[in-house]
Parts: C-alpha cells; sequence; structure tokens
C-alpha cells in the first residue's frame, strides 16, 4: 500500500544524549536490580527504555550520564552478560500515530531510506520513537518530511530553527516532582491483544517490517504497542509488536503472519496470544529517575512477569499475559497515585 | 445540543493524548495542538468553549500565547486554564507563578496534573 504524505501533528528530537545495549543471560533477569534500582539510586534519568523477555534493553541518559550508567550496570550484569555504550544520540519522535500501524510502518520506512542505524525504537500512547546517532538525524529528518507533512512546520529548515538550544528542556525539567507516591495521570489497561515476536538479520531490512505493517492498516488493526532493539551480536534485531483487532473482527492471526512473511521472508514470527497491555500515561517517565524501578520492583513483587516494556516521552507501556493483567493492574494501582476510573473498553481500544 | 469544545495544546504529545481521552470521556469534543503557533492556528479555525494552554513550549510559549488572546478583543473571553511545572516543583525553571497570573488565564493548574483536578476546572468554565 503506497501513501504519500501523510498529515501529522508534530515532531521533537531530543539530543545530547547516550544510550546503552544491554542483554544478559536468560534466565538471570531481574530487570529491577540489575538495571533500574542501581540507576535510580545513582539518580540517573532515563530518556528512553525498551526491553523485552529474553533479557535485552536499549536505555538512554543524558550524554554525560551514560559513562557512569554503563560503569554502574557493569556492577550489575553476569560476566556473559554484554553492555554496549554508545554516545551521541538523539531520540526522535512522531506524534500522534493514533495506533495506526500505517503511521508507524511509515515512520520505520522513512528511517530505512534515509539510512539511518536505528539502535532501538518505543512506542508511548501517542507517539513513535527511535533512537540513532545525532549525525543522522538530519537525514533523517529530511526523509520524514517527504514522508509525512506536519502541521507545525513547512519544511526540515523550519523544524530546526524552532528547536529549543541545546539542552534547554532537559535542564529545565530534571529531575522535578519529588512526591511521596508518585502521580500518574491513568493508568489504562487494555486486554486481548497478540504480540508478534521477530528475529530478523538487521535493522536495513527493517522496512520489509515497515511494509508490513502498512499492510496491516488494510485489515483495520490497530498497533498499540511496538518496540525494536538490537540482539546479540550485530547481526540480529528483535522486535515485539503488538495488534488489536476491531471487535467486530474474528482471530486475524493468520493474516497478519502470511503480511509479516510476504514482507520479512526470512523471518520467523511468533506469536503469543492473548496478552495484555497497562500504559501508565505521563507519569514523567523522561524527567524522574526512579519511576521504572519502583513499577519494576511492584511487579516483580506481585510475580507478574514482563513481556515487553517501551518507555519514552513521558509514559511507559508494558505488556503482560492477559492472566497477569489482574494481578499487574492491582499493584501498579497500590503503588500508584493513580485515578481509579478506567476509560471504557472502546476508548482504551480505540 | 453540538457538544462542548475543548482545545489542549502541549508540546508533551502524551500528557495531550491524556487530556483528549479523559474530556472525551466526559462527553467534550477535544482538538489537540502541539505548540503555540499550532494552538494559535487551531483557535483562528475553530473558537474554543475552553482552552487549555501548556506554559513551557518551543515556539511561543503559554504565556505569551495567553496574552496576545486575552488582549485580543474576538479571543479575550475564551476561558483558558494554564498548566505548568513552576515553582517548588521545578527549581531550575525560568517561569513563575507570577508571570502566570499577569495573563489573566481563568485558572492555573500545577503540573504534575491531578486528572479529577484539570476536569473540573473545565466543567466550572463551560
Amino acid at each position: 500500500m503506497e501513501i504519500k504524505r501523510i498529515r501529522i501533528g508534530g515532531l521533537k528530537v531530543l539530543e545530547g544524549g547516550a544510550c546503552v545495549v544491554s542483554s544478559s543471560p536468560r534466565g538471570e533477569d531481574c530487570l529491577s536490580a540489575r538495571l533500574a534500582a542501581p540507576l535510580a539510586q545513582s539518580k540517573i534519568n532515563l530518556t528512553f527504555l525498551t526491553h523485552v523477555a529474553g533479557d535485552r534493553e536499549v536505555l538512554c541518559t543524558a550524554g554525560e550520564a551514560g559513562e557512569a550508567a554503563l560503569t554502574l550496570l557493569k556492577t550489575h550484569t553476569a560476566p556473559q552478560g554484554s553492555l554496549q555504550l554508545q554516545s551521541g544520540t538523539a531520540v526522535l519522535s512522531l506524534y500522534p500515530h493514533d495506533k495506526r500501524p500505517e503511521i508507524i510502518g511509515n515512520f520505520i520506512r522513512s528511517l530505512a531510506r534515509a539510512r539511518v542505524i536505528i539502535h532501538g525504537l518505543a512506542s508511548s500512547p501517542s507517539a513513535i520513537s527511535v533512537v540513532l546517532s545525532a549525525r543522522r538525524k538530519k537525514a533523517a529528518v529530511q526523509q520524514l518530511f517527504e514522508d509525512f507533512q506536519f502541521s507545525s512546520f513547512e519544511s526540515p529548515k523550519d523544524f530546526f530553527e524552532a528547536q529549543p538550544p541545546p539542552r534547554e528542556y532537559l535542564e529545565k525539567v530534571v529531575a522535578t516532582y519529588q512526591e511521596k507516591v508518585i502521580k500518574v495521570y491513568w493508568i489504562v489497561p487494555q486486554p486481548d491483544l497478540d504480540l508478534w515476536g521477530l528475529s530478523i538479520s538487521s535493522s536495513e531490512i527493517l522496512e520489509g517490517f515497515a511494509n508490513a505493517l502498512m499492510d496491516l492498516a488494510d485489515l483495520g488493526l490497530k498497533v498499540p504497542f511496538l518496540v525494536a532493539l538490537p540482539g546479540l551480536g550485530s547481526k540480529e534485531f528483535i522486535v515485539a509488536c503488538s495488534t488489536a483487532r476491531p471487535l467486530s473482527a474474528g482471530d486475524q492471526g493468520l493474516e497478519v503472519r502470511r503480511l509479516l512473511k510476504q514482507h520479512l521472508p526470512e523471518a520467523r514470527p511468533m506469536r503469543l496470544t492473548p496478552v495484555a497491555g497497562l500504559f501508565l500515561h505521563g507519569p514523567h517517565f523522561g524527567d524522574r529517575y526512579g519511576i521504572v524501578h519502583t513499577m519494576l520492583e511492584a511487579l516483580e513483587g506481585a510475580h507478574v512477569s514482563l513481556l515487553a516494556l517501551s518507555c519514552t516521552i513521558s509514559s511507559i507501556s508494558l505488556l503482560v499475559r492477559q492472566q497477569e493483567l489482574a494481578a499487574a493492574q492491582l499493584v501498579l494501582g497500590n503503588t500508584f497515585e493513580a485515578p481509579v476510573e478506567s476509560p471504557p473498553a472502546a476508548a482504551s481500544a480505540k | 445540543m453540538s457538544k462542548k469544545y475543548v482545545l489542549i495544546v502541549d508540546d508533551d504529545p502524551d500528557l495531550v493524548e491524556t487530556v483528549s481521552m479523559m474530556l472525551e470521556n466526559k462527553g467534550y469534543e477535544v482538538g489537540k495542538a502541539y505548540d503555540g503557533i499550532e494552538g494559535e492556528e487551531a483557535i483562528k479555525k475553530r473558537r474554543p468553549d475552553v482552552l487549555i494552554l501548556d506554559v513551557m513550549m518551543p515556539r511561543k510559549n503559554g504565556y505569551q500565547l495567553c496574552k496576545e488572546l486575552k488582549s485580543n478583543k474576538w479571543t479575550q473571553d475564551i476561558p483558558i486554564v494554564l498548566l505548568t511545572a513552576v515553582g517548588e516543583a521545578v527549581p531550575t525553571t525560568t517561569y513563575s507563578h507570577a508571570e502566570g497570573m499577569a495573563t489573566e488565564a481563568e485558572d492555573y493548574i500545577p503540573k504534575p496534573v491531578d486528572a479529577a483536578t484539570l476536569v473540573e476546572a473545565v466543567e466550572r468554565l463551560l
């Protein structure tokens, strides 16, 4: 399906970052103790974090905190694990995606066309973000302007001219709120999702995945969750994405599998169903250390296993097995200060 | 009867999404904009019954936009709720409560926003 210049709300870039790609031997995972606790105790803010079960993560910090994060994580990672630091990174976010696969697909396809090396992809309830080398951000933005129309900006030049001085935003909002109980605007559950896991040979063939996503739009599917990150070594890239089907539609698993195989012939898509998403809207994830740690500690204490985690912009999105949704909701409701009322299922599934 | 129209202008897309969901749940129609200039354009296209306006935004901040709207006879009656992280919560910010009060906004809510407080503020102004 060929889509030209989708009109969309906005684009933002967070520069001056560093990125750590981490992996730990399977079965040894305790993400809270291994990763979140040491960073929180050292008051290191995360601007981006993805995790997929199988013990792999990509996290981003402000540039000057990258080395400190790496050193801390080294002391908590098993000898068989690996850690790689990439400095000079940026996080580029496009919004709102409205869970529409054609928007997310077009974003990924733009990055592929701009020949950007993707260090990580993450979704939030409104945005899709990529970690890339800051040196490639202009190429990425130029290609995004080829493929999208932005309400606020006519051209890449307009966009870059409108950016605040480097780091101004981070400095203004870093580590601000210190409530005893962390406030979350809303914890939104979304059950009855399918989780698709893919291992592909490199981020360079993400364009095939992008094209599959764009075709998923024809099935009426929504994509409320997506993460992608490098696997072990440089020859593997892991993608985890959840799909939500329209209430009126039956099981479209075979059709999704066919589309994925059509665009990624060498990939072996794995489907897990049903899974549930939990979306912690706006707990100021990106500008306050310790929120992820609080959440992981709570989930681990309740014996809820994370299937995948995506943190970007200001929100946290996670996937769990459907049978663990009630336990996860209960413990997160007790851990954070959040409205008890949930939006109607129809609203959350939009 | 047509739905009341609330416009939210904030450069945090997740906050825009959240507040939209909250207000749509209460039966309002919600418009979205992601910076001051886009917000200004959205107001020209359709006058909101209430405007929710973030302060720290690129291109044109919320204080600037609020002052402009309040000094224009065509827009001065639009009720405005300012959202911001200032004062005690953000020691490093250059924005102040005093500056916010001077904009003549109808309401002023600190971040992190309490959902119920925000919805109450909107309902009070309609």
